[in-house]
């Protein structure tokens, strides 16, 4: 991840300070993989946000390969509250969200897919329920109105977070997303973890509510995707496991697989032995190669482990597990 | 995980500040908070109770600022989430504006009448003074004898004397916890952590109480994880500085076994007259032993390599103590 590009300091300063009455939305437009008509998505979410008086602007992040429509481009030119940034490689979603996040200058935050997932009315009612009493609100499209090969797929990966998650979710994968600035500067946000915003910000200590919004006709299409495309979504599903239960005590993890092992290993050598003194041969059994394996492994693991603990220790006067809500 | 450093210290400095983590303890809190103002009535110093609610589920934190909107030196303070007692403890401790901190359990079973003892104690020349509960009032299988083989094997792992690891109620100076950060589940490890950076800790009886509201949060299957913890315990306070010492440690059994079976090989070999295939069993043994050695020095050196940046802004100086 060439994140080198988020170092850069923000040119724009931040609004901060302005009253809970004038809020001004910033909207973050990660434009990664797929593309709807841009103008025709920029044209109905600006026009849902004016008819609401809301302050706004529009971030759109273009990831590499992908630059702004010439007719969006245009009006750009009129508009000071639209703007562009663009990467020069592929770096993805969550590098995309990083950086709109932090040029983008609203007090709120609103995450917009750069395709139709819900339709325009609905990011009105995530606005609405952003209050003193949450920090983020995020979309669950409902009903869902596409078919049910693509309400499998995401019933199957909402189940499977589920199972990691402190709060089960109904509709993680959905990009509409709305939070204040501190919480989205306060995630910890990297790798492909962009998936996972909700629970991270739960995990973070924040009060995180779904509401049910319309899904776009759009967004109704089915797909279906290669078998690479899976394989990373569980990949990404066991990196944000790991990360969840055990970056703290990373022993806890090898240490319990690797002793695993290193024990499988140790019987199985007992066995051979016991074997031996009963006049067996040993050496021409597969047997012995799953016991050598075994033990190599156990020791590689349980020493991963100690590694691990060493750097999760030099690092802990700089970290803290908790977040302090509220004080009296 | 909150990569922020710890909240800069209030200036205006307490002699006393007494931490009580909470988690889902509604009913306790008013019956504690007038427990531990009762206790400390007679202490001259000025003082403040930390009350630190864990993410409760219940109403434990509108209890929580009740009891600090009628009186001023009671503080609250809601953490956002439900992080474990480690992490809520760590929380106080940040938060805390005293020269000497006493920790104590939410739940009543920590009598805050041990308090001044505990208080006079350390001014005998302690940095930690630790309670040791007697006659516990909790469960015999499944407390206290899980409880009593973990003291014991942290005692021999850690050569830190301390009878009663697990008990909350811990008194301590300032600069002590300046020096440890606790994570993960480290709050059983104190004395043993302070001891790592050069404390000087002592125990002394302390008051013991069954529970009288609540459910407790502990249960058996915590001791296996206390053994993991161990290990890494081990590891962090005698290696943390220079790993490869304790990587090569490790590596020594299996140098041993390696030159064994390296015997045993030769040995066979001018012997006895084995098959073809059973003279590969000895070298195979010994080739493994030493590949595991080899391997463990390689994670060491890997180990040295990665602490190589973090050492400079690691606590590298061990604490030393003014003596008057």
């Amino acid at each position: 991840m060439g994140q080198g590009v988020l170092m850069e300091p923000s040119l724009e300063p931040s609004r901060a300070g302005s009253g809970a009455d004038t809020r001004f939305i910033s909207v973050v437009v990660p434009v990664v993989e797929r593309a709807d008509d841009l103008l025709a998505l920029y044209l109905s979410f600006a026009a849902e946000l004016d008819s609401r008086g809301e302050e706004h602007e529009f971030v759109f992040v273009f990831d590499g390969g992908f630059s702004p429509p010439p007719e969006l481009s245009a009006l750009s030119q009129e508009r000071v509250n639209l703007r562009f940034l663009r990467f020069a490689r592929a770096f993805g979603e969550t590098a995309a969200l990083r950086l709109g996040i932090e040029r983008s200058r609203g007090d709120v935050i609103l995450t917009l897919p750069a395709y139709f997932q819900v339709r325009p009315e609905g990011v009105g009612m995530l606005l609405e329920a952003l209050s003193d009493e949450t920090d983020m609100v995020v979309a669950n499209r409902s009903p869902r109105i596409d078919g049910w090969l693509n309400r499998l797929q995401s019933v199957a990966f909402n189940r499977m977070i589920a199972g990691v998650t402190d709060r089960p979710f109904h509709d993680i994968a959905c990009g509409v997303r709305v939070m204040r600035r501190t919480v989205a500067e306060g995630l910890p946000l990297y790798g492909d973890l962009h998936r996972f915003i909700p629970a991270l910000a739960l995990r973070e200590g924040y009060r995180v509510t779904e509401v049910a919004v319309p899904q776009h006709p759009g967004n109704a299409r089915t797909r279906l995707y290669g078998p690479g495309v899976y394989a990373r979504r569980l990949l990404d599903l066991a990196a944000f496991f790991f990360l969840a239960k055990f970056t703290e005590k990373p022993l806890r993890f090898f240490g319990l697989v690797g002793s695993g092992f290193f024990l499988a290993g140790a019987v199985t050598s007992l066995v051979l032995l016991v074997n031996r003194i009963e006049g067996q041969g040993i050496a021409n059994r597969p047997l012995l190669l799953l016991a050598v394996l075994l033990l190599a492994l156990g020791v590689q693991l349980l020493g991963l482990g100690l590694i691990g603990e060493i750097i999760v220790h030099l690092r802990a006067p700089h970290r803290r597990a908790y977040r302090v809500r509220e004080r009296t | 995980m909150v990569s922020i450093p710890p909240p800069g210290r209030a200036t205006d400095q307490l002699d006393l500040s007494v931490v009580a983590p909470l988690y889902n303890e509604s009913q306790n809190v008013g019956p504690l908070v007038e427990w531990i103002l009762e206790a400390l009535a007679g202490y001259s110093g000025s003082f403040e109770v930390i009350l630190v609610d864990d993410g409760s589920r219940d109403d434990t934190w509108a209890r929580v600022a009740a009891a600090s909107a009628s009186d001023p030196r009671v503080r609250g303070l809601g953490l956002g989430q439900n992080v474990g007692q480690t992490a809520a403890m760590m929380a106080g401790f940040d938060h805390a504006r005293g020269r000497v901190v006493v920790s104590l359990d939410g739940d009543l079973q920590n009598d805050p009448r041990d308090i001044p003892a505990l208080l006079a104690k350390l001014d005998e020349g302690y940095d930690l003074v630790c309670g040791w509960r007697q006659q516990r009032q909790d469960k015999f299988l499944l407390r206290k004898v899980p409880s009593w083989v973990a003291n014991r094997i942290i005692r021999r792992l850690t050569g830190v004397q301390i009878t009663d690891n697990g008990c909350s109620l811990k008194a301590y100076r300032r600069d002590l916890l300046d020096r440890i950060s606790l994570y993960a589940e480290q709050h059983r490890f104190i004395p043993a952590l302070s001891a790592s950076v050069g404390a000087r800790i002592t125990e002394m009886p302390v008051r013991h109480h069954a529970r009288r509201f609540g459910e407790s949060k502990y249960g058996i299957s915590r001791t296996v994880k206390v053994l993991v913890d161990l290990l890494t315990l081990k590891m962090i306070t005698t290696f943390h500085s220079r790993p490869l010492l304790g990587f090569g440690t490790l590596a020594v059994p299996m140098v041993v076994g390696a030159l064994l079976f390296a015997a045993m090989a030769v040995v066979a070999a001018l012997e006895f007259q084995p098959s073809k295939a059973e003279a590969l069993v000895f070298p195979g043994a010994a080739l493994l032993c030493a590949g595991a050695a080899f391997y463990l020095l390689m994670l060491g050196l890997v180990a040295e390599v990665a602490l190589n940046s973090e050492r400079e802004s690691a606590n590298e100086i061990p604490t030393a103590w003014e003596v008057r």
